[in-house]
């Protein structure tokens, strides 16, 4: 069997008295998307933002099980946030550039990682943006502000951000939620032509049968079902996961 | 509302067939693309606004009246300011005025003698020195004690550190200056082995005192108000605490920063009551941090009772004054803009 990018293992997850997942395990497969649906609450964006170490911040978070990310684990005590969180993209439900110009917002990465050469940075804000399909729309405004762009080109300029790294897998928390029908297609078309390893988080269960490979269906905290996204949405195995994407609830 | 209800319909009968009403209205474009060969037609249109209950007009009244009294307010100090002011250049019973060329670069400052000099310089460099002491104090440290309450601070420490910090800026300025004169001088003219403690390094301390909350307060403000979610984005592409803080959070807030810095440098222009007390007095052109000083302030504050109303000196105080109040007036517009410009940046 193939090694998976990211393998989670009976994962229980507190936030203070509550706990918001049970006894989760799944693996995540290289070069694919793997979308997470389920209701408010069912703890698939808790889930995601394990993966990248972004609940650290939460007070009272406590965590039991094992997550690793290529075999190593992301919570032992060797383990360094500020390298897997590099090595592990994220992009937000909002489109959250910073304040700086577009340039500045794709180099932040590179920089904190010691890149300082401008002939090396402009190499990899190309890269990155062309990366995610946005060099050709804003290479003549490098030195604008990102905060003056559309939502939608906003939102790629933090996937371009993102991949500016070149993470390993890239983690989005309903990255569309917040744009526009045409801007969610862009996004969705390049999440289905990026090639990389994506797990998207997303309120939309059309959203995730038409991007996914496969998916994961959270319910109360658990991991209800997980499996081909055609399988899941045309022949699912649980009553739970039919009753939620026939619309009974949520 | 019947009858304006009704005028459209009427209107578009005029020029229309009935049949094709529907879909015409359906498609509708601007009123001004009409069919080929018709005219353009002009569509009767009605305005909407909200209704206001009498209440709401009689709040609305209200208002307006507290907003004309503070403009008014300002308008009449401003004319009476100025209007004293004038008299001092333009002179009067005969008397030449003062030149603003003596005004504004004679350090010469003798109201009292005959005949009298009223240059502003001295005063002026006073009241500089001292403001440009504590603010490079102050500054740093309010800023400091910014980051540290804004992304520093467990919600435990902050909830003793604010409002210690908050008491100091309730602190009342005539206690200050008792401090710095009972307290400050001493220890000054000892260590330092000065003639006097009473200088621009007192003031300036007694003053960052007083600015340091200002600042602190005004950016902690501005810090906070920087949005959670760059620095969660800052915190997933492998930045740690102090990069985030450096390298978003702070130049985010700049704007909020830098006027926090200008309104606690309006502080120290406006205090009188400590520089009266602990800057000496002294009206030259200071040549360091330990000469005495006598700031446009205390002049204002030490000679307006010792003047005849209408006289030379009473105007020449209110140049002071008016100086002064230009001054305030240029570095609130100041950090306003520089507020409104960041912000804008968001």
């Amino acid at each position: 069997m193939v090694e998976p990018v990211i393998a989670a293992r009976e994962v229980d997850f507190w936030y203070g008295q509550f706990q918001a997942l049970r006894g989760v395990s799944l693996d995540i497969m290289d070069d694919e998307v793997t979308a997470m649906i389920g209701p408010s609450g069912c703890g698939k964006s808790t889930f995601l933002k394990l993966l990248n170490r972004m609940n650290d911040f939460v007070p009272g978070a406590r965590l039991a099980g094992e997550i690793l990310l290529r075999g190593q684990s992301i919570y032992g005590p060797e383990a360094d946030p500020v390298d897997i969180r590099r090595r592990v993209g994220m992009v937000f439900q909002r489109p959250n550039p910073f304040p700086k110009s577009i340039y500045d917002n794709i180099c932040y990465g590179p920089r904190l990682v010691g890149i300082r050469k401008a002939a090396e940075l402009d190499v990899v804000a190309e890269k990155a943006l062309r990366a995610a399909a946005l060099w050709d729309e804003v290479k003549d405004l490098l030195g604008k502000s990102a905060m003056e762009l559309s939502g939608g080109q906003q939102q790629r300029v933090c996937i371009a951000r993102a991949l500016a790294l070149e993470p390993d897998i890239l983690l989005m928390d309903e990255p569309t939620s917040a744009l526009d029908p045409i801007a969610t297609a862009k996004v969705e078309d390049w999440i289905r032509e990026a090639g990389m390893t994506i797990v998207i988080v997303t309120h939309n269960m059309q959203q995730a049968a038409r991007i996914s490979d496969r998916t994961a269906f959270f319910y109360m905290g658990e991991l209800a079902e997980y499996g081909p996204t055609m399988e899941l949405f045309t022949s699912p195995k649980e009553t739970r996961t039919e009753n939620y994407i026939t619309g009974r609830f949520g | 509302m019947t009858a304006d209800a009704a005028k459209p319909e009427a209107s578009r009968r005029d020029v229309e067939p009935p049949a094709a009403e529907r879909t015409t209205q359906a498609v509708a474009e601007p009123a001004s693309v009409a069919p080929a060969g018709q005219p353009p037609v002009e569509r009767p249109f009605v305005a909407l606004r909200p209704r206001l209950s009498p209440a709401e007009k009689g709040s609305r009244l209200f208002f307006l009246v507290c907003a004309v009294a503070a403009m008014g307010q300002m308008l009449l100090i401003m004319v009476f300011l100025f209007g004293e002011a004038a008299g001092l250049f333009l002179g009067q019973d005969g008397q030449p005025g003062v030149s603003l060329r003596d005004f504004f670069l004679s350090e010469d400052w003798y109201p009292t003698y005959d005949p009298p000099a009223f240059g502003a310089l001295a005063l002026l460099a006073g009241s500089l020195s001292v403001t440009v002491c504590s603010t490079l104090l102050a500054g740093p440290l309010g800023l400091g004690l910014a980051v540290y309450l804004a992304c520093v601070a467990g919600p435990r420490t902050r909830e003793w550190v604010k409002p210690a910090v908050e008491l100091l800026a309730a602190v009342p300025s005539v206690v200050l200056g008792l401090v710095g004169m009972a307290a400050v001088a001493p220890f000054l003219q000892n260590v330092l082995n000065l003639p006097t403690g009473l200088n621009v390094l007192n003031a300036s301390l007694i003053l960052t005192i007083m600015a340091t909350p200002t600042v602190a307060s005004l950016g902690e403000d501005a810090l906070t108000a920087v949005p959670k979610d760059i620095q969660d984005a800052s915190y997933a592409l492998g930045a740690t605490r102090w990069e985030t803080i450096w390298k978003v959070t702070v130049p985010a807030a700049l704007g909020g920063l830098s006027t926090a810095v200008i309104l606690g440098l309006g502080r120290s222009l406006g205090e009188t009551l400590v520089v009266l007390m602990v800057a000496g007095g002294a009206a030259h052109i200071p040549l360091s941090v330990f000469d005495s000083v006598r700031p446009l302030t205390s002049t204002l504050a030490a000679e307006m009772g010792e003047t005849a109303i209408g006289g030379r000196h009473y105007q020449a105080l209110f140049a002071l004054g008016a100086l002064l109040f230009v001054m305030t007036l240029a570095f609130n517009l100041l950090a306003w803009r520089l507020s409104r410009r960041w912000r804008s940046g968001r």
